[in-house]
């Protein structure tokens, strides 16, 4: 998944990041607001954001951006745990809401419940024809059989699979599995996209020209 | 509870006591008054009675001396009179006067035997003496009636301004009864709680004190809160980046230097649960917020690690849940740290949640002794935290905790009171 996270303590968010990307995630960090700025416009797949910032409210930022009609999955990060902050925390947007401290493997395990429902299934486990896909395992199976993918195969197809039944461009595919300043190979995206038939079979992945590529029926 | 004195008892007995030295003190002075005035109006019926008799006796028309009503009875009388010569030889007499001459020689005027009052009138210059008499005992009798009479009035009166004066004395202090029942369902931190105004004059100095010490109390407890909220964020944020840095070490590290990061994760685990419910302590006294807890559900959040557990029964129990889940916290890093290896966690009865684990448990001097420092609350080194949480929680929702006996490994129920 490529996240967005905002947290301006420098211990918990370079853990965090680091934590995330061991997890195979891709990770913009934020130290302020401010600097959200110059990845206002980049697709995610979640938001991870810490409530109180040094230049303002994380949870106003969060706020504005649903008012914008952006739906990407949120979690609030904040060290306020009363009920009525929970609440308010929930209904300004958050899809969850994590009171500090927490062991990053449950925010990881949030991250992937939260994307799971926008995707529209509840459960860890999808399925596209003859290739199941268990989110939580982060293991591909064709026939019953589990496919050795790498870690970018898994990538792309996480991406795929959470936005399934819709066409995913290929500059989103390239963002996320890169980050925003990383430079990636031109032909990158397509290698992976070719392995990944090779080993889940070619109809997994379909090409829409000019658009980019999807999984699932539309 | 000793029974301190009471405004009212005091009062009640001041006024006892004052309506009977008061009718006392009447009754005596009515006594004095009485005898004085009655032997007076006495005295003067003595001499009208002798100037009537003697004025008939001195033109002959002296009453027969055994005067009978018409049926045959003894009139009424309260007086006696004789007429003595002048050689002392009675003539005369009234049926109830005695045989012999009240007086041995001529006593005109007021004069008093043993027995009698007399009044002796001359009667014309033949030396005859006629004697009205009293016996002093129907004086004595008059003036008892008059008296008591008049003491039972006062009596009566003192007694009923007793009860007037009880009863006032009761309106009196209803003021203060109502400023108790006030009191007791005031919540000074409340927005716009107010006690209202005073109802008596006395009442204003106790009403500035109360508002002086709500508006000290209030100005506390917004320091604790903003105490609270900021260490809050100042500790819980970097133990959130400790754990999240161990782990990614943990990660990252050589396999034969895991072990060691995980004893550190596990304690850096503990601080962050001591930490927690202590925060939740600190800011527990200002709003209780009481809800049935699904004990399944909260044990499922606790992220325990290490250690077995098992709800029995419905598990659902009154409570605040984050005051609960830092109890819990704290008992189940007793429990671990004790080496046992399941915890059992039921509500016996409505109200009361029991933790029993299977470890080693504590001996029953030692489980007295720990209850002993609970019930007295003097936790400084003869309970741990973990206890002393467990029973501020308890007590903070008007409970206490208690340690059963159990047959294995320790127990602990967190009475919790009504809600």
């Amino acid at each position: 998944m490529r996240l967005l996270l905002i947290e301006d303590d420098d211990i918990l968010g370079e853990g965090l990041r680091d934590f995330l990307r061991v997890e195979g995630h891709t990770v913009d960090w934020c130290r302020s607001l401010r600097e959200t700025g110059a990845f206002r416009d980049e697709p995610y797949d979640a938001l991870l954001v810490d409530w109180q910032l040094p230049d303002g409210s994380g949870l106003d930022w969060l706020r504005e951006r649903r008012n914008r009609g952006d739906a990407t999955p949120a979690l609030m990060l904040t060290a306020r745990d009363r009920l009525g902050d929970r609440i308010h925390g929930l209904d300004s947007g958050a899809d969850d809401y994590l009171v500090k401290p927490f062991a990053p493997e449950e925010l990881a395990a949030r991250l992937r419940a939260v994307s799971r429902r926008r995707a529209g299934s509840a459960g860890p486990r999808r399925r596209f024809g003859d290739v199941e896909v268990d989110l939580t395992a982060r293991c591909a199976f064709i026939d019953g059989q589990a496919a050795d993918l790498t870690a970018r195969e898994w990538q792309v197809l996480e991406a795929l699979v959470l936005r399934a039944g819709r066409i995913v461009p290929k500059s989103d595919l390239e963002k996320l599995m890169l980050g925003f300043d990383s430079e990636i190979a031109s032909n990158a995206l397509e290698v992976h996209v070719s392995a990944l038939r090779r080993k889940l079979g070619r109809d997994l992945v379909e090409t829409v020209r000019g658009l980019g590529y999807r999984i699932g029926a539309p | 509870m000793t029974q301190l004195p009471s405004i009212r008892g005091r009062l009640a007995r001041a006024l006892v006591g004052w309506s009977i030295a008061w009718a006392v003190a009447v009754a005596g002075a009515v006594w004095l008054a009485v005898e004085h005035e009655v032997s007076e109006l006495l005295d003067d019926t003595l001499q009208a009675s002798a100037d009537v008799l003697g004025g008939l006796l001195v033109r002959g028309d002296a009453p027969a001396a055994d005067p009978r009503e018409a049926n045959g009875a003894e009139p009424e009388t309260r007086f006696a009179w004789q007429v003595v010569g002048p050689d002392a030889r009675l003539l005369l007499r009234s049926r109830h006067a005695p045989a012999s001459p009240l007086h041995a020689s001529a006593t005109p005027g007021f004069s008093r035997t043993t027995e009698w009052r007399t009044y002796g009138r001359p009667l014309g210059a033949d030396g005859r003496i006629l004697y009205v008499a009293q016996t002093r005992e129907e004086r004595r009798e008059a003036q008892a009636e008059i008296t008591l009479s008049t003491a039972l009035a006062a009596l009566a009166i003192g007694l009923l301004g007793h009860l007037w004066l009880r009863r006032r004395v009761r309106q009196e202090l209803l003021p203060l009864e109502r400023l108790s029942d006030q009191l007791a369902g005031h919540e000074p931190l409340q927005a716009g709680a107010s006690l209202g105004a005073p109802e008596r004059d006395e009442l204003q100095p106790v009403h500035a004190a109360i508002e002086e010490l709500v508006r000290r109390l209030a100005l506390r407890v917004a320091r604790e809160r903003a105490f609270t909220a900021h260490a809050a964020h100042s500790l819980r944020t970097p133990l959130a980046g400790i754990d999240t840095q161990l782990a990614v070490a943990l990660r990252e590290c050589p396999p034969e230097l895991q072990p060691r990061l995980r004893r550190v994760r596990e304690a850096a685990g503990r601080l962050q649960r001591v930490v927690a419910a202590l925060l939740a302590l600190f800011r527990s006294g200002a709003a209780l917020q009481r809800q049935p807890v699904d004990l399944h559900q909260l044990m499922s959040q606790l992220t325990i690690h290490g250690i077995e557990w098992e709800v029995l029964g419905r598990g659902v129990i009154d409570a605040d849940g984050d005051l609960l889940a830092a109890a819990l916290l704290n008992l189940i890093d007793n429990s671990l740290r004790c080496g046992a290896h399941k915890l059992v966690v039921d509500v016996p009865s409505p109200g009361t949640l029991r933790i029993a684990d299977d470890g080693p448990g504590v001996s029953h001097e030692r489980r007295q002794e720990l209850q002993a420092a609970l019930d007295s609350q003097a936790y400084e080194g003869r309970t741990g935290l973990g206890l002393m949480l467990s029973d501020l929680v308890a007590r903070s929702h008007g409970g206490a905790l208690r340690l059963p006996p159990a047959e294995r490994g320790f127990a602990v129920e967190l009475q919790l009171g009504e809600p």
